[in-house]
Formats: C-alpha cells, structure tokens, sequence
C-alpha cells in the first residue's frame, strides 16, 4: 500500500479491497483511482500530437479561409496581417481600453455577486422574502438588458457608473439563482442529522448550507465572468459620448471604416474572457478540491 | 435518574394524508425503553417503524400522544445534544476531513453541555470529551482520518456517521436502517464494531432495520410492527449473551429466535391478509 503503484494495478487493487472490506480494518483505503491515474495522464496528454494536432490543424484552416475571405471580399474582413500590425503598433491603444473595460466589468461583477450572494442567503432563510423576490428576477432576467443600457445612460451619464450597473444586472441572476438552489440542496439526511443537535439557523448556514452552495456558485462565475465583459461593452456602446473603453473602441472604429481595429479590438476582448474564464477555472480547483468537478 | 425511562412513547398517533387516502402510520403506539438497552423496531415496509423513529428522535410530531426521554420532550432533549442520529445514508459533509466531519457536531450548539446537566444530573458525560481520534481509530479509521469522505468505501463512511453520533455520547441513539445500503460482509463487520463501541459507552440505542438476524443479533429487546395501522404486535427480549461474536451463528438458540421474530412477523402479516 505504498504511495508509488503501477497505474495498471491500481484499480485491480480497488476491486479487491471493496469486497474484503471488512478484513481491512485499520488498514488506508485505496484511493479512488483517479487521484492517481488523473494527473500524470493529464499532464503528458500535451505531449501526444493526437491531443493538439486537431485543434492546430483547424486554427490553420481558420485562418486559411479568413485570409481568402479577405482577399475576395475586403469589406467583409480585414487581412489578419493588418489586425496584427494594428495592434502591434497601437498596443497601448489596446491595452489602456482593455482596462477600462477589465474595470468597469469587475467592478460590476463584484456588485453583482456581493448582491446576489446575499439576496440568496436572505431568501433561502426567509419563504416570503423568496416568494417576493423570485418573480422580479425572472423578469429581470428575460427582459433584454441591451435595451436598458440607454436609459442607464441617461440616468446616470457617461461615466463609469452606467457600465457598472450594466455588468452587475448581467451578472445577477445566474449567481442569485444558482446559490439559491445550492442553499436549498442540502441533502434531508443530513439536515436530519443537525436538527437533532439543534443547530441554530446561523450554524447550519455557515457550516453546512454555503459550503453546499459553492460548488452552485462557481458553476455560475464560470457563466458571469464572460457574460460581465459582454455587460460593460454593451454599455460603452450605447453611451454615443463616452471616450473610453474597448466597446467605445469598436463604435468609433466601425463607423470610420477602420475594420482592422475594430478585429483587434474584438480579439482581445476575447482573449480577456479567455483569461478570465480560466482564473475563475484556477480558483475552482482550489476551492473545490473535493468536488467532482474539480476533477474533470 | 435510574428510575426514568431513556425512551418513554405513550399512544403516540400520527396519519399522513387527509380522508379516505390516509394512511395511518402510528395507531396509539406505546413503548418504554429503559436506559442502556439495545432496542430494535422490525417490521415490514409501512409499519411505521421510521416514523416512530423520526418522532422519537424530534424530527416530527405526533398529532397526538406523549413522548419523553429522560424525562423531557424531544425538543428538550434535543437542544441538550441528548440525542444522536445515524440515519441510512453516512449524510458526512464532503467537503470535510472525516475527522472534521465527526468533530463538527461539538462545535455546533455549544449551549447544550449546560441544558443537558440539567436534565440528566450528570455533568460528567459532557464535561470530558471524548477523544474522536481515539473513536476513530477503534472504529478502523486511525488511516482514514483525514481522508474526505469521497475517498472512502461505503462501509468505512457509514462507520464515520457511527462515530459522529458516538462520539456526542448520546443519552439515546438512533438509528434508521444504517446498514441496509451495504454489502453483507461489510454489514456483520460493521455490526460487530458497533456492538463493541456500544459495549464500551452503554447508551441507550433505538436500531430500525429490516433484517432479522439483524435485529436478534444486536438487540437485548426486538419491537415487532405490522402495517395498515402501523402497530407495535409484540415485544420479544432476546436473553443471548454478550458480547455476541461470530460463535453465536452456530449457536441453535440464536436461530430459535431468529424463528420466534421471522414467526410473530408472519403472523402479523396473516392476520391482516385474513
């Protein structure tokens, strides 16, 4: 039972020990055999070409056909050599409006969930409360929130105020529901089991029902980290005057034809949704360390 | 507090559902454990043997009938951590340490130590507490410890779930059919290390199971329940030595009330079909 086994042994060995159970008392369980198998498979899955080849092999097509695109038909697409020197030449164009929007996009995010955490919490332990609540954010979350970002515009200018509002409302309901649901799926059982000791309402929330919801709660981050920078251009874009910004950027761009610009743009909007999609990926991993999902 | 029964159940009614589709889960059921035995309730599906359990254990009201342990009501006796539950599934927190899981449970209602002086006039069951590394390791999990839940064997969990609620040194524990979700070997294992630790801390215990051999195995008194009502039909003491290991299977009076309970069972069961 040492710590370094063949892996085809490994759950061999497993099979065994669950049918002799009860000769094993006192003696380490088998770990579950993907604590063992998972990680060095994962980690020279990289090293095989059949792992990466496909996914190379279809960027390449990409941009094959992009570039013939962009050849026959040059206000459809611009040239990806022009979208490289654009942003090469520029990068601190880019970057500078990257952080705005990083910002405002963050900043809603943070309100967004600070607002939906506690919402959740507060109808989970309250039946009215959630009775009152959970109709409003149904409708808040099919009514198209594009079409709120002009009025949010005109109340609140075009600071960074309206991108914040904007980006929080986005990020609201799949936090709030989510959590709820997590709150509330704590198995009977093991309520059961602290309702004889009489655990107080505060005790059962702290110890048993958030721990229960984080696994619900990243399930959702990994939907509103993308979904609060979608949030914040959409605002840039409705806000005619506002100067700054990657969504500024695009408008600005597109309507002086400056196709180039408007694709770096884009593309590095989507690289910062990649990055933080995969911040959110390390954090889980961390947290969830016992959930299934943090071994997938 | 010799004289107080652990367990006190007088005509305790209780019916699920209204009018003609309701069922009578408990129909004036009465039952008197004195403290430090070892009780089963069998019976066939729908006799309300969980029922009894749940109630006796404060997880629901009676609409009608008293129940008492030690003397008080089980709200009492559960804000006074007098009670501990196994139920049929481990119900261990996934995301804590085997360890964590079983101490949980002394870092939540803390005011309870107090209420339970009170009511049992003893302070020297809470006053030193147990040592759950210690429970641990004579229940086989010295190795496991810090090990999450997830990581370990069905059998091994549900031991965990046996030591959480040993390890509050209940006045009364209960337990609701805690190994019918394992396989047989891991079943007489565990029997046996539950008997062990019973041994060892002399609670009162309320045990539901479907299994004969089960119940006569473990119990000093078995609570016979037939259905529709749910009903207790008889009360048999099991006078078999203790400790009871492997050696009592061969033994011919185990079988004979193995015979005795598996007899009154049918018996229950053809008077209703009459």
């Amino acid at each position: 039972m040492s710590g370094v086994r063949e892996v085809g042994e490994v759950s061999e060995m497993t099979v065994v020990d669950a049918r002799t159970e009860h000769a094993t008392v006192g003696r380490p369980p088998v770990e579950p055999s993907r604590y063992s198998l998972r990680h060095p498979r994962s980690r020279i899955a990289w090293v095989r070409p059949a792992i990466w080849a496909p996914f190379v092999l279809m960027v390449a097509v990409l941009a094959l056909l992009w570039h013939w695109g962009a050849e026959k038909l040059p206000y459809l697409l611009p040239p990806l050599s022009d979208i490289g020197h654009s942003l090469s030449s520029d990068l601190g164009y880019y970057t500078g409006n990257a952080m705005v929007t990083l910002g405002e996009a963050t900043a809603g995010l943070a309100t967004g969930f600070a607002a939906a955490f506690v919402l959740a919490v507060l109808t989970s332990e309250l039946p009215p409360l959630r009775r009152a609540v959970m109709p409003i954010a149904v409708v808040l979350n099919v009514t198209p929130l594009v079409a709120i970002a002009p009025a949010l515009v005109v109340a609140f200018g075009f600071g960074p105020t309206p991108k914040l509002v904007i980006a929080a409302l986005i990020c609201f309901f799949p936090i709030f529901i989510n959590v709820s649901a997590g709150l509330r799926s704590v198995p009977q059982q093991v309520l059961q089991v602290y309702r004889t000791i009489d655990a107080s309402r505060a005790e059962l929330l702290w110890h048993v029902r958030v721990p229960n919801a984080l696994p619900y709660l990243f399930a959702a981050l990994r939907i509103v980290f993308p979904l609060s920078i979608v949030g914040a251009v959409v605002a840039e874009m409705s806000a005619a005057g506002s100067a700054r910004g990657l969504g500024t950027a695009i408008s600005v761009a597109s309507s002086m034809n400056q196709l180039p610009v408007v694709y770096a743009s884009i593309a590095v909007l989507a690289v910062m949704g990649v990055l933080l999609l995969l911040a959110v990926t390390l954090v889980e991993r961390r947290v969830l360390h016992w959930h299934d999902s943090a071994h997938d | 507090m010799t004289g107080t029964p652990a367990l006190e159940l007088r005509s305790v009614h209780r019916t699920y559902g209204f009018g003609p589709s309701a069922t009578i889960a408990l129909d004036d059921v009465g039952l008197t454990v004195p403290a430090g035995r070892f009780v089963s309730l069998i019976g066939p599906s729908g006799c309300g043997k969980s029922t009894l359990l749940r109630i006796a254990a404060g997880l629901e009201e009676p609409d009608h009938g008293e129940i008492r342990l030690h003397g008080v009501p089980p709200a009492r006796a559960c804000a006074a951590k007098m009670i501990g539950l196994v139920p049929q599934s481990p119900a261990l927190l996934p995301w804590l340490s085997v360890l964590k899981n079983v101490t949980l449970p002394h870092r939540i209602n803390k005011r309870a130590a107090r209420r339970r002086e009170r009511i049992t006039g003893s302070g020297e069951r809470t006053t030193n507490a147990p040592d759950m590394r210690q429970l641990l390791v004579k229940a086989g999990l010295g190795e496991a410890m810090d090990k999450l839940p997830a990581e370990l064997s069905g059998g091994m969990r549900q031991r965990a779930a046996i030591v959480r609620a040993f390890g509050l040194r209940p006045d009364v524990l209960v337990m609701d059919e805690p190994f019918s979700a394992l396989d047989e070997f891991t079943r007489e294992s565990l029997q046996d290390q539950l008997l062990d630790l019973w041994d060892e801390l002399k609670t009162t215990v309320l045990f539901v199971t479907h299994s004969v051999s089960e119940a006569v195995r473990l119990s000093d008194t078995v609570v016979v329940m037939a259905p529709r009502p749910g009903r207790i039909v008889d009360t048999i003491e099991i006078d078999l030595p203790r400790p009871r290991n492997d050696r009592l299977f061969a033994e011919r009076r185990f079988h004979e009330y193995e015979d005795l309970v598996r007899d009154r069972l049918h018996s229950a069961w053809h008077r209703e079909a009459a």
